[in-house]
């Protein structure tokens, strides 16, 4: 019986060992549940977009909803610009929200709750975007580090104060999931815990709290993607939108 | 009899006017804890980033413990500054 509750957070490799150039590329089972996680999305979108009903059937109704969520979502905040971005977007939000969604099943493997994972996706986005910024308006959008109205004195203090908090995005972005994500799964595996330590008698009161504990954990699951996506594209409106 | 009457309609409306408001509220409860999770993550990662630079900094130019601090000072306003700017925005989205 696992009692160590930081257990589950432990990449093994699956297979043979692969090291190409002194990396290490063996398949782990964080990329098997990757892996899954894509093919579940894969099968989901084939089989929502296959029959184009006018009265859709579930797993259509499912994609369209989806579809429909994250258009909303970027007009909302990024306006019609931020058009072109859209498969950016609504793969990021798809597979981070199946990557927590399959991490909620027992037995399963969280891949959103590795630092390495979430950073990656957070530098992505937040190189992509400086480049992005740079390509639209040219030197221009150094203008980002500079609030208008602000008096020469406090210029320079201003400016570093602003460049410290556009670096802080993707620490900001990536930590924000990696910790909800690794913390909620260690709460439920110490309640877990506590439910076989306690017994018969007195195992009934965490296990409610776990029960209770997975619906809030879905319900957080759900929610970090969405602030994750959100927030993707508003850091797309500030590049687009150059507005200061 | 018909003050009965016309009580009951009346309580009729304001109980189902209460059960929209419930509703409502229940959908944006999930916008606002997302908005509770971004306003911490956003302050630390501003304080963590400036120390980071300030760090890095000292050991360039050798002043070792002055650099770190007036950097975490500046990291914890930009920080702030983050705040107050996410704060702002919500209360722009909520009118």
């Amino acid at each position: 019986m696992a009692t160590n509750p930081m257990e589950q957070f432990q990449v093994r490799k699956i297979g043979p060992e692969i090291e190409i150039s002194g990396i290490n590329l063996s398949f782990t089972n964080s990329s098997l549940f990757m892996v899954i996680s894509a093919v579940l999305i894969l099968i989901l979108l084939l089989f929502g977009t296959r029959e184009k009903k006018l009265i859709p059937g579930k797993i259509q109704l499912i994609s369209e909803m989806l579809y429909n969520f994250i258009s909303k979502m970027i007009s909302d905040t990024a306006g019609q610009k931020a058009k072109p971005f859209f498969p950016f977007i609504f793969s990021l939000f798809v597979f981070i929200l199946f990557c927590n969604m399959v991490g909620m099943l027992p037995y399963s493997f969280t891949v959103t709750s590795h630092i390495i994972v979430t950073l990656t996706f957070a530098l992505f986005i937040f190189i992509g975007v400086t480049i992005l910024g740079f390509v639209m308006h040219g030197f221009k959008y150094l203008k980002i580090f500079v609030p208008s109205g602000v008096p020469i004195v406090l210029l320079p203090i201003i400016s570093i104060i602003e460049i410290i908090s556009y670096l802080s995005r993707p620490i900001s972005l990536s930590v924000r999931l990696f910790a909800n994500m690794m913390a909620g799964h260690t709460m439920l595996k110490v309640f877990g815990g506590f439910v076989i330590s306690l017994g018969l008698i007195g195992g009934w009161l965490p296990l409610s709290f776990s029960v209770a504990l997975t619906g809030l954990e879905i319900l957080v699951a759900f929610l970090q993607a969405y602030v994750f996506a959100i927030l993707t594209c508003i850091y797309l409106n500030d590049a687009l939108n150059l507005h200061h | 009899m018909s003050d009965l009457e016309d009580l009951k309609t009346r309580l009729k409306i304001a109980k189902s006017k209460l059960q929209k408001d419930k509703t409502q509220n229940a959908d944006k409860k999930g916008v606002f804890l997302g908005n509770a999770f971004k306003l911490g993550t956003e302050l630390v990662a501003a304080v963590i980033v400036g120390t980071i630079i300030g760090f890095i900094l000292d050991n360039w130019f050798g002043t070792k413990p002055i650099l770190i601090i007036v950097f975490f000072l500046f990291g914890a306003a930009a920080g702030i500054t983050n705040v107050i700017k996410a704060a702002r925005k919500m209360q722009r989205d909520i009118k």
